[in-house]
């Protein structure tokens, strides 16, 4: 089918397309206009702005830890009303169907699930199958794994270490690579109660710091498009700053990503030793081109935490609320669940003021991406409202004018005038996370790119324009009109494959028929086991 | 063989689906018993919202106790691996569901090769006269419980001790596992909700928590029935619920009274009983007023069934996922002894191909 959009404001940054035209796509794919130019289906984009399907690079939309979190909190999402009969279990309030459809709905195309534990990748990869329309991807976690701690302290080669990690990206159906609180959960296992990056995991001798620079030089030598994920130590704590800034400083050079880094800016100024420190990360990620970072914005109200930090989620059990918390300790990382409702007091401004301060002070729009950590710092259904705030200083101050005054005496929130463009949006949440996924085909409305096309009425209501698009192609599908739901299909989970080397092989069934006393097959699956068509999508390494 | 039966006549497939699809489509209040694999599940559950129909598992009281823990608490948990790799104590709740005897056995003959003290100790908790289990082998597993008490109060008497308060009645053994305890680096307490009722599921939560105050304690989650805890895990991230779920009003509704299947039929308020599981279905009874659909293992027809389509058995007959308590997660696992016989997810979907005009279920 040949489908033309008409009349748009097309951006597309990549292209350095930006401007008013019109947008051709054939089937699945962005094409040239075709000479004739007779399209069977013609969508008028007139007073819209046409942009890519938009990525999240870190939401946790599902696995074994979001999937306790739902269970922990059945009041925590009552159903809705009811939906169109041409959504099935969409209209459950927190589910994999629900997922699907707003994402959709807001014009993004594919998303990330940051944390799956290699053990559950099985479970995680089901529930990905359960959302629909877009695509996922997710990254598996490595970096408390007895596995590899146990090689790093017996001095592994570094062609070990990358069989492994090959390995784990292979057979987990990953995208990526993600290391949390480095060593942290091992630690906790022995009662170790705070980690940082020099710290060391008993029994094993080696520091966070040893894990990251490992992982993350395995990463970059297997051609993983995406460097290594950090989730840093000390997430949360005051003073958390000095650790990102060390973990800034220990990129040297190789890339590398921090997660949510809203989370570590924390000073220790002021009476209650909490304040912004987001203009000296700012500037450090500024001055560090080898490193990108998402945000994790926090958003006022209710929303539950979901890490596989498991020992600062242990820590923060006191906090919960509701009061009522799952903690558990995995085979590598393991994961805690604690409720948390984010008040406009001093805490919670300190902490909203951060990420928008991150977000503003960091200036290259390919190095910042747009996340809430859903549901961390808020669900990702806040991220109309957020558009806003980084659009519209008026919306900033607005709000702030609502929050504690004395945390904001210690943010430079108020003094930023930068209001995001457009054009910074789409590359914020399009070409750059393709670009930093690896993605090729998307992110971009280049000719022969993925038809993935987020349309939207052009408005004073930045939330609203985000919110419900005019018009959301996947795969050249037309599947939201007006904002609702038109078309359902199912997407894929993007992977890489890197081919596993035998040796490895064997030498992982040994150790797990010693150690757990189980075949290696327990921890693999075949891609029947989803029982989808084409459940996975390949996406190729670095040459 | 035959495979599907209207009443006692044999019929083909197609014919029973579609009289099953009739007999869904005309019900007021449907509803499901479950017991089958994650894609048995999905498409149930699939089904259970274009009908709508309330779901359970077929021994829905064990699983709500242990969906309760959750739903209403919280918890601390580990995973069975970790179990057999660090846990220098392993504390027992109550009788354990006969599939994970193996794997405690297995503990019994292990040690904790990441533990530093490379061996591991065994307790019991529970009623006073509780047996030692066989699994067990020739191990030691000194008795905690209470005297004329069951393992409620055993665990509350164990936690008020190790807090140092005073009981009315001593847990037996005590001091030997207070010692135990002082000396653990990683002490698990095994529990189900087949041997442990909500309230000692709590109480055990509690002493964990008490425990991680100074030191570090865990518990590992034996389910009382794999498929009932695998069904939960699917049920929970299609509907955001687990089971005792009902679509009644068109969206799902999490009701562990409402929504008890067997309470709903007893009460007279269902008049459709569809029934999965490739298990023993002759525990299956009829209730009158209340038609009766049986996918299950068998080659007649289940008594007093208005239909019966034979499934096959997940793992067994065709390959399926499964949660696994060894891996403490969904495993997939290969037919052992593949067979014609289909899936309940394939038998479900083509029951939803009769319904007029709907759409294929998504799962």
């Amino acid at each position: 089918m040949l489908t033309k959009i008409s009349g748009g404001e097309i951006i597309d940054p990549v292209n350095g397309r930006l401007g008013k035209g019109d947008l051709w796509i054939r089937d699945e794919t962005i094409v040239e206009p075709p000479a004739g130019g007779n399209a069977d289906r013609t969508i008028d984009a007139s007073g819209c702005i046409v942009m890519a399907g938009a990525i999240d690079i870190h939401s946790h939309i599902g696995g074994g830890n979001v999937n306790t979190a739902r269970l922990l909190l059945p009041e925590q999402h009552a159903a809705h009303v009811a939906r169109p009969a041409a959504t099935p279990l969409s209209n459950a309030g927190w589910s994999t169907f629900e997922t699907g459809c707003r994402y959709a709905r807001m014009g993004f195309t594919t998303v990330v699930e940051p944390a799956m534990s290699p053990g559950a990748a099985l479970h995680t990869h089901l529930e990905l199958a359960d959302i629909p329309i877009i695509d996922k991807a997710t990254l598996a976690i490595l970096g408390n794994d007895d596995f590899l701690l146990s090689m790093i302290r017996d001095d592994a080669s570094e062609q070990m270490i990358e069989d492994y990690v090959a390995w784990t990206v292979g057979a987990t159906r990953a995208l990526g690579v993600k290391v949390i609180n480095a060593g942290a959960a091992a630690a906790f296992k022995e009662n170790v109660r705070t980690f940082s990056l020099d710290d060391v995991v008993p029994s094993y001798g080696v520091s966070s710091r040893k894990i990251v620079k490992t992982l993350q030089a395995a990463v970059d030598r297997l051609g993983i498009p995406h460097p290594l994920h950090v989730h840093c130590n000390n997430l949360g704590a005051p003073g958390a700053a000095d650790t990102a800034a060390e973990t800034i400083a220990a990129a040297e050079g190789v890339p590398l990503h921090l997660a949510h880094l809203q989370f570590y800016g924390y000073g220790t100024e002021g009476k209650r030793k909490f304040s912004s420190a987001a203009a000296r990360l700012a500037e450090l990620v500024n001055g560090t081109p080898e490193v990108t970072i998402d945000i994790g914005q926090v958003m006022f109200g209710q929303t539950v935490t979901i890490s596989s930090d498991v020992m600062r989620q242990f820590s923060a059990r006191g906090s919960a609320s509701p009061k009522k918390t799952v903690i558990h300790d995995g085979d590598g990382n393991g994961g805690g669940i604690v409720p948390y409702r984010y008040s406009k007091d001093f805490y919670g401004t300190i902490q909203w003021a951060v990420g928008l301060e991150l977000f503003l002070l960091i200036n290259d729009p390919w190095r910042v991406f747009f996340t809430t950590d859903h549901p961390n710092g808020a669900p990702f259904t806040a991220y109309p409202a957020l558009f806003e705030l980084l659009m519209s200083r008026d919306a900033r101050d607005k709000m702030a004018s609502g929050v504690s005054g004395r945390a904001m005496a210690l943010s430079t929130l108020s003094s930023i005038a930068r209001e995001y463009t457009f054009e910074e949006i789409a590359i914020m949440t399009r070409a750059a996370p393709a670009k930093l996924l690896g993605l090729k085909d998307r992110g971009h409305l280049g000719p022969g790119g993925l038809a993935d096309v987020a349309i939207y009425r052009k408005g004073k209501d930045i939330a609203k324009m985000f919110g419900a698009a005019a018009f959301v192609f996947k795969n050249g599908d037309l599947v939201v009109k007006d904002g609702e739901i038109s078309h359902y299909r199912w997407g894929k989970a993007l992977r890489l494959n890197p081919p596993p080397d035998k040796a490895m092989v064997r030498r992982l069934r040994e150790y797990h028929e010693r150690r757990y006393g189980l075949s290696l097959d327990w921890f693999t699956f075949p891609d029947s086991a989803i029982a989808r068509e084409q459940p996975f999508g390949e996406v190729s390494c670095r040459a | 063989m035959a495979v599907a039966w209207i009443g006692n006549r044999e019929t083909l497939v197609e014919r029973a689906c579609e009289q099953a699809a009739m007999l869904l489509q005309s019900s007021r209040c449907p509803v499901f018993s479950l017991d089958t694999d994650i894609h048995g599940t999905r498409a149930a559950i699939a089904l259970a919202e274009r009908v709508g129909a309330a779901y359970d598992h077929v021994d829905g009281a064990a699983l709500a106790r242990e969906t309760a823990l959750f739903t209403d608490k919280g918890a601390m948990t580990v995973s069975p691996g970790e179990v057999r790799r660090r846990a220098d104590l392993v504390a027992i709740v109550g009788e354990l569901p006969a599939a994970h005897h193996g794997f405690v056995a297995e503990l019994a003959d292990t040690v904790p090769d990441l533990s530093a003290k490379n061996a591991r100790e065994f307790f019991l908790i529970g009623a006073e006269g509780m047996e030692a289990p066989s699994f067990l082998g020739s191990r030691k597993a000194p008795m905690l419980s209470c005297e004329g008490a069951g393992v409620s109060a055993a665990l509350a008497a164990l936690r008020a001790q190790c807090a140092g308060r005073r009981v009315s009645k001593p847990v037996s053994n005590f001091d030997a596992f207070k010692t135990a305890l002082a000396d653990a680096r990683f002490p698990v307490f095994l529990f189900s909700g087949h041997g442990a009722d909500s309230l000692a599921l709590e109480m055990l939560q509690g002493l964990i928590a008490d425990i991680n105050r100074k030191s570090r304690a865990s518990a590992l989650h034996l389910p009382a029935s794999e498929s009932g805890w695998g069904g939960a895990l699917a049920s929970t991230w299609m509907t955001g619920f687990p089971p005792r779920t009902g679509f009644a009003r068109g969206f799902p509704e999490f009701d562990p009274w409402r929504f008890d299947v067997a309470r709903a039929i007893a009460a007279g308020e269902a008049d459709l009983h569809l029934w999965i599981s490739a298990g023993a279905a002759g525990t299956l009874g009829k209730t009158d007023g209340v038609a009766l659909i049986a996918l299950a293992k068998t080659a007649m027809p289940i008594a007093d069934a208005d239909v019966t389509i034979a499934i096959g058995e997940a793992g067994l007959d065709h390959d399926a996922v499964v949660y696994s308590g060894r891996t403490g997660s969904l495993a997939a696992v290969e037919a052992g002894k593949a067979s014609d016989l289909p899936s309940a997810a394939a038998v479900i979907r083509q029951i939803a191909e009769h319904f007029p005009a709907g759409a294929a279920l998504p799962c």
